[in-house]
């Protein structure tokens, strides 16, 4: 599906598995936003550039793909956090906490905070999420995904910048542990959420396993955001210059689950954390399938 | 700090905001070269501010430090360009990095196979290869040869890179020499890369070195560091070497002389050499006589500022406006230089605004991002096709003529050429004759089957086909394709290829080779699109020109806060203020009188000067 509204807006969608796919790897389409356009592109590309750090620094996940920094880190993390055992056994608390939330709905801690720390610690092992730390994630996320008038005072309030400079605070500026504890955290946080809700069901705890949990549970993002700098031609549909393209990963991976699109598995953006947040998630499930025995 | 600025912004004041909106609504109905003079002018303001905002990006030095601070660096130039910003001492010097034009976002070079795509060779032998010689008929080959000149001062890549060259298939039929071919492919070397600690916040965006100090420095005659500036100088009344009547032979570089930067040697570049090598004694002998006290090296530091000063301002007001001959240029270029002769603008503007008074001795300003030459400028100028297939040689005294292919009068066989005819007579030949025009078609054939003379010690350069070679450091470096230029600079992008030219053949074999028009390679575009009155080269470059050709003097120190006679002298001030090219050629060569009479611009075509015993 496609809008054009010349100075407002060139926007293409694409839902299908193998366009997403195509789309993610081809040269026609970025990862930077420019802001040219349109207004909308314009409004976009302002929202994400504020992931950087002061010194201009971007967040990895902004970062386009032939950015040597982007792929010299992404290797490096995908290999620090490849070491699950350890891993596992560092964020052993938090994991018991949430398992304890999937098998009786209520823990200590709210369990999106839990989960901000765990995700915290997969980076540092002292990392501490509090209130303030989940509501400026939230807040982020609130200014990435919501509307204007949010965005906007989020922004007049001055809850950006304090929201920002906190998470990037306790990173200790470390740009790939602030973008896991402001915005991709909350996939696993609703990824919890529906375990918990899938365990309350029959006596799903006890019948399925870790893996048909993670499964039913583990939802890609919603939507990523792209553009072409040039004009042309993505899976045979042609692309004009400057078109925002929405790919819809979610709405993809259900067409064809299985297909690691939930973590970009083969392509070149590939999720550092492909292995760490399925074996978390299996913790999880496995400790509060113990508790439940 | 964020990097965007590192300490430097761009503060537009209400006027220029004011102009600003004004023209951007004003140009959805006139383009800028259809308003009256004056407004157009203004318009061409107002297109630098917002340049001036958006334009400019730094990469970053490239450099750990500006070297060791030497007594007269407040008052004189460095040999590398260091600490002409002394609170940025770093900003301008040789082997620093080039800055961008564009967003370092934009400038991502594209993966290897579209990186090919369409085959560069294809491009140099359907679009560029001339076919017929298209002159520039309102120039002079002098103008050629000082922008070739210009650019050498301005920047340099280096020498490119060995191994790992791109591998450009060639096609059945292909002309190319079989010896030169590589498993059916041609070679292209890569640019040297930058091997210095890259920041983080430079993405993906490519960076190269400029082995050039960035500044309007005359750095091609003096050299761009101490050791070469120390042997091109006599060491005697701050005066540069000669050997008889020329610099002397470069023992290292055959056929070049001994400058400051004499790569791509022919003899349009040895007469400008020798010209204003001559012109430096000639400051130092006036300098001397008025300050009979100073040694070496205050003479020659003083002259190389009066000199390089002079440069700077011909090319302002007089090879510029000879290039882009429109009645706004003349009046903008007159006034960046010395201001706007109207009383009431100056009331209006301020007495101190670099409108009104000139950009020479306003106040230092980097604008948005520390100064430093651009790829993107680079690009820009690409302009080769000024070249002609031969030159012909006149003698002034007999009236002979001896015409010479191009390829004949460069390289190893520059150096005899000139002591056999003469440093006036190849001036008054070149002032006579016309350069190519800058278009489609054009390209000197003999620069697409070139073998380069190598400097001793060097590593042998193959066989290039220099048309080929120019599109890919375009798209090596990740300089936009024309039309994302186009609209990276604040032009509309194009839809068709009609768009860019009126030419339907042009047109037309750009569809088949490109297929879409946002493919179309910068040059291409540049050298295909129609023109405004007068222009030489395209609006688009323009664009690119409107920003930096001013950005070169307001970034200056030595232009602007320090343009003064406690720094020049009275005597640079009035040099500077009185001379022109003109008053430099005939000062040292007034044989050159009755061709230069009436001339009121020495970059476009001289008279031609009839002997008696020839009528």
């Amino acid at each position: 599906m496609r809008i054009t509204i010349p100075g407002i807006i060139r926007l293409a969608w694409l839902t299908d598995p193998d366009e997403v796919v195509a789309a993610n790897d081809s040269g026609v389409v970025q990862r930077s936003l420019s802001g040219l356009g349109g207004l909308v592109q314009r409004s976009i590309a302002a929202k994400l550039a504020v992931f950087r750090k002061a010194d201009g620094d971007i967040w990895p996940a902004f970062r386009d793909r032939a950015d040597r920094l982007r792929s010299d880190r992404q290797k490096e993390l995908e290999e620090a956090l490849a070491e699950t055992r350890t891993l596992l056994k560092r964020v052993a608390p938090e994991t018991g906490a949430l398992a304890a939330y999937v098998r009786t709905g209520s823990t200590n801690r709210p369990p999106e905070i839990i989960v901000q720390q765990m995700v915290g610690r997969l980076f540092f092992p002292d990392y501490a999420a509090s209130e303030e730390s989940y509501d400026a994630a939230r807040a982020l996320q609130t200014w990435v995904s919501g509307g204007p008038i949010k965005s906007y005072l989020l922004k007049l309030s001055g809850e950006l910048k304090r929201s920002l400079d906190l998470i990037v605070t306790l990173a200790r500026g470390d740009t790939s542990c602030a973008h896991a504890t402001a915005i991709a955290m909350h996939n696993l946080v609703d990824t919890i959420e529906r375990m918990r809700r899938l365990a309350r069901r029959r006596n799903n705890l006890q019948k399925l396993s870790p893996q048909e949990a993670i499964l039913a549970t583990l939802r890609a993002p919603k939507q990523v955001v792209r553009e072409t700098r040039d004009a042309g031609r993505v899976c045979g549909k042609h692309l004009g210059a400057r078109t925002l393209v929405i790919l819809r990963l979610e709405c993809a991976r259900r067409q064809n689950p299985g297909t690691g699109l939930e973590f970009f598995a083969n392509g070149w953006n590939r999720c550092p954390a492909h292995a760490i947040v399925p074996a978390l998630l299996a913790d999880v499930w496995k400790k509060a399938k113990a508790g439940a025995e | 700090m964020s990097r965007e600025n590192d300490g430097f912004e761009f503060h537009p004041t209400g006027l220029q905001r004011f102009l600003d909106a004004v023209y951007r609504i004003v140009n959805v109905f006139v383009r800028w070269d259809k308003l009256p003079t004056l407004l157009a002018a203004f318009n061409l303001a107002a297109f630098r501010d917002r340049l001036r905002a958006h334009n400019l990006h730094h990469t970053g030095y490239g450099v750990e430090s500006a070297g060791k601070w030497q007594p007269g660096y407040e008052r004189w130039r460095s040999a590398d360009g260091s600490y002409n910003c002394l609170a940025h001492p770093r900003m301008g010097m040789a082997r620093t990095r080039f800055g961008r034009n564009v967003p370092l976002t934009e400038a991502v070079p594209e993966t290897d196979e579209a990186l090919l795509e369409p085959s560069p060779r294809l491009i140099s032998r359907e679009l560029l290869a001339r076919h017929k010689f298209n002159a520039a008929s309102t120039l002079n080959l002098l103008a050629a040869a000082w922008i070739q000149f210009e650019i050498h001062n301005w920047f340099s890549h280096g020498p490119p890179k060995s191994g790992n060259e791109f591998k450009v298939p060639l096609p059945r039929g292909d002309d190319w020499p079989a010896k030169e071919r590589f498993d059916g492919c041609m070679h292209i070397q890569r640019t040297a890369s930058d091997k210095s600690p890259r920041e983080p916040w430079l993405g993906a965006a490519p960076t190269f070195r400029n082995f050039n100090s960035h500044w309007w420095d005359a750095g091609q005659l003096y050299g761009h560091d101490h050791a070469k500036q120390m042997k091109i100088r006599s060491s005697q009344d701050g005066k540069i070497k000669f050997d008889g009547e020329m610099l002397p032979k470069d023992p290292d570089h055959k056929g070049a002389d001994f400058t400051g930067f004499n790569d791509n040697w022919w003899i349009g570049l040895s007469a400008l050499h020798n010209l204003f090598a001559l012109e430096h004694n000639a400051i130092c002998d006036a300098l001397k006589s008025a300050y009979p006290q100073w040694d070496d090296e205050e003479l020659f530091q003083h002259a190389r500022l009066i000199n390089g000063a002079l440069i700077a301002k011909i090319h302002t007001v007089e090879w510029t406006p000879g290039i882009l001959a429109h009645p706004a240029l003349q009046f903008a270029m007159a006034a960046q230089w010395s201001g706007v002769p109207e009383r009431w603008l100056h009331l209006l503007l301020g007495a101190d605004n670099e409108v009104s008074r000139g950009i020479p001795g306003s106040a230092t300003d980097q604008h948005s991002a520390p100064y430093a030459m651009t790829e993107e400028f680079t690009a820009v100028y690409r302009m080769h096709p000024l070249l002609p297939d031969v030159v012909r040689i006149h003698s002034l005294k007999t009236g002979k003529q001896e015409t010479i292919n191009f390829i004949d009068v460069q390289g190893s066989k520059t150096r005899a050429l000139m002591e056999d005819h003469k440093l006036a007579n190849v001036l008054y030949s070149l002032g006579i004759q016309n350069p190519g025009a800058l278009r489609l078609r054009n390209y000197p054939n003999f620069l697409r089957q070139f073998k380069k003379d190598t400097p001793r010690g060097e590593p042998e350069i193959p066989l290039m086909d220099m048309a080929a070679v120019d599109i890919m450091r375009d798209r090596e470096r990740g300089v936009p394709r024309y039309n994302r230029f186009r609209e990276l600079v604040g032009k509309k992008r194009v839809t068709s290829f009609e768009e860019i030219t009126s030419i339907t053949d042009d047109a037309d074999k750009m569809r088949e080779i490109y297929k879409d028009v946002d493919r179309v390679d910068l040059l291409v575009g540049l050298m295909a699109e129609d023109l405004p009155d007068g222009f030489g080269f395209s609006d688009t470059a323009f664009r690119a020109f409107i920003l930096m050709a001013s950005r070169r003097l307001k970034s200056d120190r030595f232009f602007t806060d320090d343009f003064r006679p406690e720094i020049y002298t009275e005597l640079g001030m009035d040099w500077i203020q009185n001379n022109s090219m003109k008053s430099v050629l005939l000062r040292h060569f007034p044989e050159l009188g009755t061709a230069l009479e009436g001339v009121n611009n020495s970059f476009s075509p001289w008279n031609v000067v009839r002997l008696a015993h020839h009528r």
